[in-house]
């Protein structure tokens, strides 16, 4: 009895729709790429001569290694977001990393070869300044980190900390850095700007203060920026004022001896800050007596400190990137210098000697699409014969980490400007070329039968041809073995398939470079660097043309705004090939507040985009006559809204017939009191099926269909979590109409938002219960329809019915975006980022402010859920299943050709990209669909027929002669 | 040469095939009846009629009158068989309830189906009843009955929730409104 009923439940579980992949679907039609972004500081591990591995710190505040072989992560350790997690310091050392976090905050060792956390300990308090390793007789045992006003010596095995001891005059002197030799001494410089230099020694036993000297220096503002330790202990600083260096002898109590550069020689570059760069391959000795002088934005000097004169070792120039790199005893600098407009070379050079070394030369091809280098990382290892071999790691301005071998070979390129997408679009890949000679044909003005004929034929026969070329493609791969056979895509051989779900994603980074990415593989198949990208600009990416109007080539059009000075640029560019477009763009003199693009099209089928400048005026793009005209015509249908947050104002504009607007409404909400914090509006391309919802009664309750509304978020400027409160506007961006408003009290943001269809989902932290709630808002129109055939904002005298209703969301939440699909058909559900870097699909179902408390008859033929507060989540919503996407910021839906189909593509500081099914794949077959089965079974029947039939007739005739 | 009995007896069977055998032919050997032939056909002088010739026609019509009955008996039973039915599809309705699945389905389909049938075969119906002198309202009854029949199909549909009466039934062909305005914008970049 026991077996059946386990039996029984087996059953149960096996039939219960699965809406999560299969095993065998892993990476089916998904992809992920991890990225470290920006990096802020990299040691190649040395501790081995066979050891693959590079130590990326980064400005995201990720940690991690990436083999030199392959450019892929070993592993990786993403830490908090802003100061928080911010990496200050990372010093290396054997097989620990040691990491400064959080302004001080932390001090953690990692074990390189695996990643794990060795230990972690927190500092006292105080915002970080500098750190070294301070080793004693060869060996290397502590770290000493120097705050603002203390200095702390730790372990190096354990973290513990040996001691620490508060700095002298801390009020006044600036500590900037700290030094040691491996003499058993720890040095502090610190400085009174444009006074003295203050060295203070303690003792690495117990801490005490040797000795304390200050030095004049009256020129001298920041030791970090213009000083380096040199050789046994000579503090060695660089001054452009004064054109000089000015030497000082830690070890003895002197005054600064200043070496003009006129007298080596020297002159610097008219407004160029010099630099020094030293090199302690050791930190148990002190460092060497050569180091490099920065002088010009194109020139190094190679210099050595011998008994207290400098001599000149090299001149470098022109030379962008020098570095120093050790192996074994030999200290070598790496310098790159420009070969010819798109190419660079790198020389090795002897750091003592300052001769070239033989045979290491290195081609560094800069990307025409790429920026230009902007660090060089070397990794040197011995060769065989004892001579020094190097590979080196480039970082151009555009984030892009390369990594080459002699003699220019890349190994590797990683593009970590990805790990920040800005914005993004999908468009559709154009037909092949076959496909759009017949899509032309159509197109064509005709011109006469037999042109058309003979038209059509050769068209056919292109096909034909085609197909014939595709058949031989297929039997001659088939004779290769399967491994051998790769489709790579290429930007040539890029085309629409047959469902539409391979599409281009366009993505736009903060450093302003463009990306191309096939969504169906991830390959990246074009990239641009855009120049001149303002520190804070805003971008906005448009889609002008698709790709729908052959011969016209699709259109997309970037608007770049500096936030700083308000000008705007356009860059207008093919987004399948990625080439900037031969259409100029205009000048836009005038400060750009929003941009709007209007279904309207040229004769060349680009859709046109209005630009509002500060003056309220609109400028269009493209502005041909023809537009005008069309524009002038519709003029007074065309509305735009604006949201000037710090003032917190929402303005509603009308077009007026010459370009200019009129303000027709205006709503302040009292900056003082709460901010605005974002509008949403309907996306575009949405498509709503069903005007209304069926009762159980069976008749209609008709949504609310306005797509002139907007959703206006506002966050309390009162962040005290008992007045704390966040609200909700919806208000008709044609009219401002205000249809809704709620406020949540006891609430704070960050409030992520959805607004689609008839209905708003927003999600907000309760601060009195200590959860993440959502909200949802449906607005209905009623039992009728005011008007049915066409929408306007100004003719609509009722308000639509409101309901809301809340829930509990028991995880923390880092974006939100609601699925799309080609007609809207399908239903809706909510794709949640999770903080823990899940992404869930949750069906809008469950978010209904219908469901009911109380069951009766009429809701359950409605399937409405009963209301519970908690929304589920279950495992097998997870549509990344353990393919943790980290930090989402973002997530982007497209509509597939599939009704069925979503394109989902989550960014942030990874990609990842899958299709979803929210009411499961009802228009195509399942991948596991037995066609072997069901053919061979038709077959079968259709044979035993004919048999049966024959056998039939013969048994008739047989009866008959009887 | 048709005998006058004989074309009764063609006129019977076309009557109705269920009243009883009649005779065919019949030989009268009495005097009486030769002479009154005699009489009759004077004029044509003395004829001598073959034997078993009987110039008075068949003497059947009290089974005439009976036959009569049973033809209208049976029209109105052809003319109220819809009717019958009804109590019968009632019955059958109230047991197969109203969810909808195969076997409700399949009744309701029958049910809907038969008396279409009926009403599209009409013309062969009335053939039928063209005997009878009440045929008229025998058609009618019978059109009445297969109209209930329809409607008590119709009404089944109805219970059941097929017939698309309410607007929710035409809400997938409620075109999306066109909208009047455009309007775009956003936060000041």
């Amino acid at each position: 009895m026991e077996r059946l009923i386990l039996l029984c439940l087996k059953c149960i579980i096996l039939s219960i729709a699965v809406e999560a992949v299969f095993e065998d679907q892993v990476g089916k039609f998904d992809w992920r790429q991890k990225y470290v972004g920006k990096v802020r500081f990299s040691h190649f591990d040395t501790h081995s001569q066979s050891s693959k591995k590079v130590l990326l710190a980064t400005e995201k505040n990720v940690f991690a290694a990436l083999n030199t072989r392959t450019g892929e992560l070993l592993w990786r350790h993403v830490d908090k977001t802003g100061p928080e997690g911010n990496i200050d310091a990372f010093l290396q050392h054997g097989q620990d990393a040691l990491l400064v976090v959080g302004n001080g905050r932390l001090l953690r060792s990692w074990e390189i070869n695996v990643g794990g956390l060795n230990w972690e300990i927190v500092l006292d308090s105080g915002s970080f300044q500098s750190a070294c390793l301070v080793g004693q007789q060869d060996t290397v045992k502590h770290v000493a980190v120097l705050k603002k006003t203390a200095i702390s010596l730790h372990y190096l095995f354990n973290g513990h900390q040996k001691w620490i001891e508060n700095l002298p005059d801390s009020e006044t002197v600036d500590y900037q850095a700290v030094y040691s030799g491996g003499n058993g001494e720890v040095y502090v410089l610190g400085v009174v700007p444009h006074s003295h230099i203050t060295i203070v020694a303690y003792s690495v036993e117990d801490g005490e203060i040797i000795k304390q000297v200050s030095v004049e220096a009256p020129w001298l503002s920041n030791i970090q920026a213009s000083c380096a330790v040199v050789g046994q202990g000579m503090l060695t600083c660089v001054d452009s004022a004064t054109v000089s260096l000015y030497m000082l002898d830690l070890h003895v109590q002197s005054q600064m001896t200043q070496i003009p550069l006129q007298s080596l020689g020297l002159q610097t570059a008219p407004g160029f800050h010099p630099a020094l760069v030293s090199t302690q391959p050791n930190p148990a000795r002190p460092p060497l007596s050569e180091f490099l002088l920065h002088l010009g934005p194109e020139h190094y000097l190679l210099l050595q400190l011998n008994s207290g004169l400098i001599v000149t070792l090299r001149d470098f120039k022109p030379a962008m990137l020098v570095s120093f790199a050790t192996t074994g005893e030999k200290t070598i600098a790496a310098v790159m210098s420009p070969k010819n407009k798109t190419a660079c070379s790198v020389n090795l050079f002897s750091a003592e000697s300052g001769r070239r070394l033989l045979d290491t030369g290195l081609i560094f091809n800069m990307d025409p699409n790429g920026g230009k280098p902007e660090k060089l990382y070397v990794q040197a290892f011995l060769k065989k014969d004892d001579s020094v071999g190097y590979r080196v790691m480039v970082q151009t301005e555009d984030h892009t980490l390369t990594f080459i071998q002699q003699p220019g070979r890349v190994i590797w390129t990683r593009e970590e400007a990805l790990s920040d997408v800005v914005t993004m679009e999908m468009v559709d890949l154009p037909l092949t070329g076959t496909q759009a000679e017949l899509e032309g044909e159509f197109g064509k003005k005709a011109d006469g039968l037999l042109s058309m004929v003979l038209k059509r034929l050769s068209s056919q026969f292109i096909l034909l041809q085609a197909w014939i070329s595709h058949l031989w493609k297929l039997f001659y791969d088939a004779r290769k073995p399967r491994s051998q056979v790769k489709n790579d895509v290429t930007i040539e051989n890029l085309s629409r398939d047959e469902f539409n779900l391979q599409k281009m994603m366009v993505m736009v980074t903060a450093s302003g470079k463009l990306f191309g990415i096939d969504s169906k593989t991830g390959s990246i198949l074009w990239r641009h660097n855009l120049d001149n990208i303002p520190a804070h600009a805003a971008f906005k990416l448009m889609v002008q043309r698709t790709t729908a109007h052959f011969p016209h080539p699709p259109q997309c059009t970037l608007l770049i705004k500096d936030k700083d000075t308000g000008l705007a640029t356009l860059h207008v560019f093919n987004p399948i090939f990625g080439k900037k477009s031969h259409i100029t763009p205009p000048t836009l003199p005038q400060p750009i507040l929003q941009s709007l693009i209007l279904p309207l099209m040229d004769q060349d089928y680009a859709k046109v985009l209005l630009l509002v400048d500060d003056q309220y005026k609109v400028s269009a793009f493209p502005s041909t006559k023809n537009v005008l005209q069309q524009l002038q015509e519709m003029a007074s249908s065309i509305f735009f809204y604006l949201v000037d947050s710090s003032q917190g104002r929402l303005s509603g504009y009308r077009l007026r017939t010459d370009l200019s607007t009129e303000l027709i409404w205006e709503v302040i909400i009292p900056a003082e009191v709460q901010t605005i914090v974002s509008v949403k509006g309907k996306r575009p391309n949405e498509h709503v099926h069903s005007q209304g919802r069926v009762m159980g009664d069976r008749s209609v309750l008709y949504k609310y269909l306005n797509p002139n509304l907007l959703a206006v978020v506002t966050e309390s400027t009162d962040l005290h979590q008992e007045r704390s409160f966040i609200g909700i506007l919806l208000i008709d961006g044609v009219t401002g109409r205000i249809f809704h408003e709620a406020i949540q009290r006891k609430a704070k943001g960050p409030v992520h938002v959805v607004h689609s269809e008839n209905w708003v989902v927003y999600e907000y932290w309760s601060t009195k219960s200590r959860r993440n709630e959502f909200s949802v808002i449906e607005l209905y129109e009623g039992m009728e329809m005011y008007n049915s055939t066409v929408f306007s904002s100004l003719d609509r005298p009722h308000a639509p019915q409101v309901l809301q209703q809340s829930y509990i969301f028991p995880a923390s939440i880092s974006t939100i975006e609601a699925t799309l699909t080609e007609k809207g058909i399908t239903s809706r559900h909510l794709l949640i980022g999770l903080s823990s870097g899940g992404i869930l699909s949750l069906p809008k179902m469950f978010l209904d402010p219908r469901r009911p408390e109380i069951v009766s008859e009429q809701i359950r033929e409605e399937n409405l859920i009963p209301y519970a507060p908690e929304l589920p989540i279950r495992t097998e919503w997870f549509i990344n299943y353990n393919q943790t996407v980290s930090r989402v910021r973002g997530i982007y839906t497209a509509p597939s050709g599939l009704e069925s189909t979503c394109l989902v593509v989550a960014y942030g500081l990874d990609i990842y990209q899958t299709r979803v099914y929210p009411s499961k794949q009802f228009d195509v077959l399942k991948d596991d669909y037995d066609y072997m089965l069901i053919s061979s079974v038709l077959f079968a029947l259709f044979f035993a027929t004919m048999i049966s039939k024959r056998l039939a007739e013969v048994k008739l005739l047989n009866r008959a002669w009887r | 040469m048709a005998s006058p009995g004989g074309q009764g007896g063609a006129l019977s069977t076309r009557g109705g095939g269920g009243t009883s055998r009649r005779m065919k032919w019949a030989l009268e050997l009495s005097l009486g009846s030769t002479r009154s032939r005699s009489e009759r056909q004077g004029g044509q002088g003395d004829v001598v009629y073959p034997i078993g010739y009987s110039e008075k026609p068949v003497p059947d019509t009290s089974i005439q009158e009976t036959d009569k009955n049973l033809v209208e008996k049976r029209c109105w039973d052809v003319a109220l068989g819809p009717l019958k039915q009804i109590p019968m599809n009632l019955f059958i309705m109230y047991m197969s309830g109203n969810t909808i699945s195969i076997f409700p389905i399949m009744m309701v389909c029958m049910m809907a189906w038969r008396p279409i049938q009926a009403l599209m075969s009409m013309s062969a119906t009335f053939k039928l009843l063209e005997s009878s002198s009440q045929q008229w309202l025998q058609g009618l009854v019978y059109l009445v009955g297969n109209l209930l029949g329809s409607a008590l199909a119709i009404y089944k549909c109805q219970s059941m929730g097929l017939l698309p009466t309410h607007s929710s039934d035409w809400l997938a062909f409620i075109e999306p409104p066109q909208r009047m305005e455009f309007m775009g914008g956003g936060m000041v970049l």
